[in-house]
């Protein structure tokens, strides 16, 4: 009788393709609003995800996310060298500096100062150059997305393509000249702005005069030491934060979450498209049950026990719930693949696939007992009406 | 001496609306053969389509007792219901409901299906019992591909199929011409009628009164005569075609 039941779906093709459609719809909309949001998210944390050296990041208390530059006193960094526990600990510059570009445009910048002597917290891959090139002179790394878009040089003519920053091309930051010596690839930031890497000293020669230009100070734990016993220390000895990585990738995404819009606008993108699903899907399949009323009552008078016709009804849903869902998640992946290395913030775990099949089958199942009162009710006699 | 397949005695049913109470059977009594062909006739609205219902075990009666083959499906519970409807019961209905989307096999082998046979079984019983109906070549075709003469034959082979002990056929040749009505009733008493099998067929078609063994006049809930040939009726204006 499974046989019949998936026969009598698919045989009803209008109506079938309709739900297809309409499963299809939802979890491609649920999908990939939840994959942009998360993308987004780990955007904001995406310098953090770059910098997996140190054991701690020291900070200002009043910090609030990774953006949020309460600059400390250069003094700061030998306080927390002098913290009991503490194996190394290296200043970082982070601040938004204006470059000026070749045309005369100004864009401004996402500056990481490094530690002139180790270099802790360089980019994650290398596409061009070495890190130890930012020891020479003005040298700066520009990340490759930067590189290729919003640093790149306009080409000989208005229409023509931009011509991508190059290593040993110059760059003028807050008035400052600075050569290309390497071309990174990072993790894009929330705000997609380049990202030019240099030494700290170098970078707090190109910001503005300011008397504190400390951002953070990154710490490496003693072996053996307990990393949030060390952090308590440097909390207590210096007044200042002291943080793990994942500890200040959690403030920082609460941060966002707690004091931005986003949560609310994608939460309700992808509620909206759970709503579509169920009016689409519902609506479609309840119209696909009256038109077949008849025929269940038929089935009904032949004796076919309510249970049979649940179990048919049920595979019939769940076939449009699967297939739906997996072309809903394939369109989803078809987008991730086409977006990469794009503007678009798309970030798909496997916990979005999971949630997206579990909201389908939720959407089938209101589906299913929508109608399935109506073929419980069912009387057989139904048959014997002309 | 024949054995009765059917017993009502003051079998009464009566339809509840908001405000009313609308009696449709008051006071059936009526026995049926094994093995004999008995028609319900009688103007529209006079309760045959309810009689045939509780003959069935698709509707309860609400007084007197309706014996099938010794037991009322009254006093079945609703699982040894819908099991009696799936083993011992036929239906032929006037608008064929055909499931439009199964091919003619696949609709004849739903009751085999539903008496758990497995597929290729139901598949083959159905493919010989279409043969019967002289539908051999017409095996795969949906019901959209047959004519109407056709789809009843296709009806007809679903009823029989599963070899029930009562059918019930609701106005089986109404949407038929007179023809195509006479053949099919010629294939009723040929294959239905085969192993004491009974047949209740209600119908307002006084052309194929003749096929009958015994023909019941119904009126306003009651049955107001019996009659052994289509000669012996006395039907108002309202049933005669």
């Amino acid at each position: 009788m499974y046989l019949i039941a998936l026969k009598m779906l698919v045989g009803n093709r209008g109506k079938f393709f309709a739900m297809l459609f309409g499963v299809a719809l939802t979890s491609l909309i649920i999908t990939q609003q939840s994959s942009i949001f998360i993308g987004l998210m780990s955007r904001t944390v995406g310098f953090i995800f770059d910098t997996p050296q140190p054991d701690l990041w020291v900070m200002d208390p009043k910090v609030q996310f990774v953006d949020d530059i309460k600059p400390l006193q250069d003094t700061k960094l030998f306080q927390v060298r002098g913290v009991d526990g503490v194996e190394w600990a290296v200043p970082l510059y982070k601040g938004q500096i204006r470059a000026r570009l070749s045309n005369g445009t100004f864009q401004t910048c996402n500056v990481i100062g490094l530690d002139d002597a180790s270099l802790v917290a360089g980019p994650p891959t290398m596409v061009e150059g070495s890190l130890a090139d930012l020891r020479r002179a003005d040298g700066v790394i520009v990340d490759e997305a930067a590189a290729n878009g919003k640093l790149a040089k306009p080409g000989p003519n208005p229409d023509s393509p931009k011509i991508p920053l190059k290593v040993g091309d110059s760059l003028e930051l807050n008035d400052n000249r600075a050569i290309v010596v390497g071309i990174a690839r990072a993790t894009r930031t929330f705000q997609s702005q380049p990202i030019v890497y240099t030494t700290y000293s170098r970078a707090t020669r190109f910001a503005p005069r300011e008397r504190k230009l400390l951002s953070f100070v990154l710490v490496k734990v003693r072996p053996g030491e307990d990393v949030h016993a060390v952090a308590a220390r440097i909390a207590q000895q210096t007044g200042l934060s002291a943080y793990t990585g994942p500890e200040f990738k959690g403030i920082t995404i609460r941060y966002f979450m707690k004091n931005t819009g986003i949560p609310i606008n994608f939460g309700m993108a992808v509620g909206l498209g759970f709503l579509v699903g169920v009016a689409i899907v519902g609506q479609t399949f309840f119209s696909f049950i009256v038109d077949n009323m008849r025929y269940l009552g038929i089935l009904k008078a032949m004796g076919a026990p309510n249970r049979l016709l649940f179990h048919m009804i049920l595979l019939q849903t769940a076939l449009v719930g699967v297939i739906g869902c997996c072309l809903g998640m394939g369109l989803a992946s078809l987008t991730s693949i086409v977006s990469k290395n794009s503007e678009l913030a798309f970030y798909m775990p496997w916990q979005v696939p999971v949630v997206t099949a579990l909201a389908t089958a939720l959407i089938t199942l209101i589906t299913t007992a929508f109608s399935l009162s109506k073929v419980l009710n069912l009387e057989p006699g139904i048959v014997f009406r002309g | 001496m024949s054995t009765p397949a059917i017993v009502c005695r003051d079998v009464t049913k009566s339809y509840l609306t908001e405000k009313t109470v609308t009696p449709a059977l008051r006071g059936i009594n009526l026995e049926v053969n094994e093995g004999e062909l008995f028609m319900l006739v009688g103007p529209s609205g006079c309760g045959k389509t309810s009689l045939i219902s509780v003959i069935a075990g698709i509707l309860n009666h609400d007084g007197g007792q309706c014996l099938i083959f010794g037991r009322d499906p009254n006093e079945m519970s609703e699982e040894e219901r819908t099991a009696y409807r799936g083993k011992s019961v036929g239906f032929v209905f006037q608008s064929y409901n055909l499931i439009p989307t199964l091919t003619t096999t696949e609709n004849v082998s739903i009751p085999l299906l539903l008496n758990e046979w497995n597929r290729l079984d139901a598949t083959r019983r159905a493919e010989e019992m279409l043969a019967k109906v002289g539908l051999t070549n017409k095996s795969r075709s949906l019901p959209s591909e047959l004519s109407g003469g056709q789809q009843q034959r296709v009806a007809i082979a679903r009823a029989l199929v599963h070899n029930p002990r009562l059918i019930v056929c609701d106005e089986p040749t109404s949407a038929l011409d007179h023809t195509t009505g006479g053949e099919i009733m010629e294939l009723f008493r040929q294959e239905a009628l085969n192993g004491n099998r009974t047949l209740v067929i209600v119908t307002h078609d006084s052309r194929i009164f003749r096929f009958a063994d015994r023909i019941g006049v119904m009126d306003d809930g009651q049955i107001v005569q019996v009659a052994s040939s289509p000669s012996e009726l006395q039907l108002d204006k309202t049933t005669k075609k």
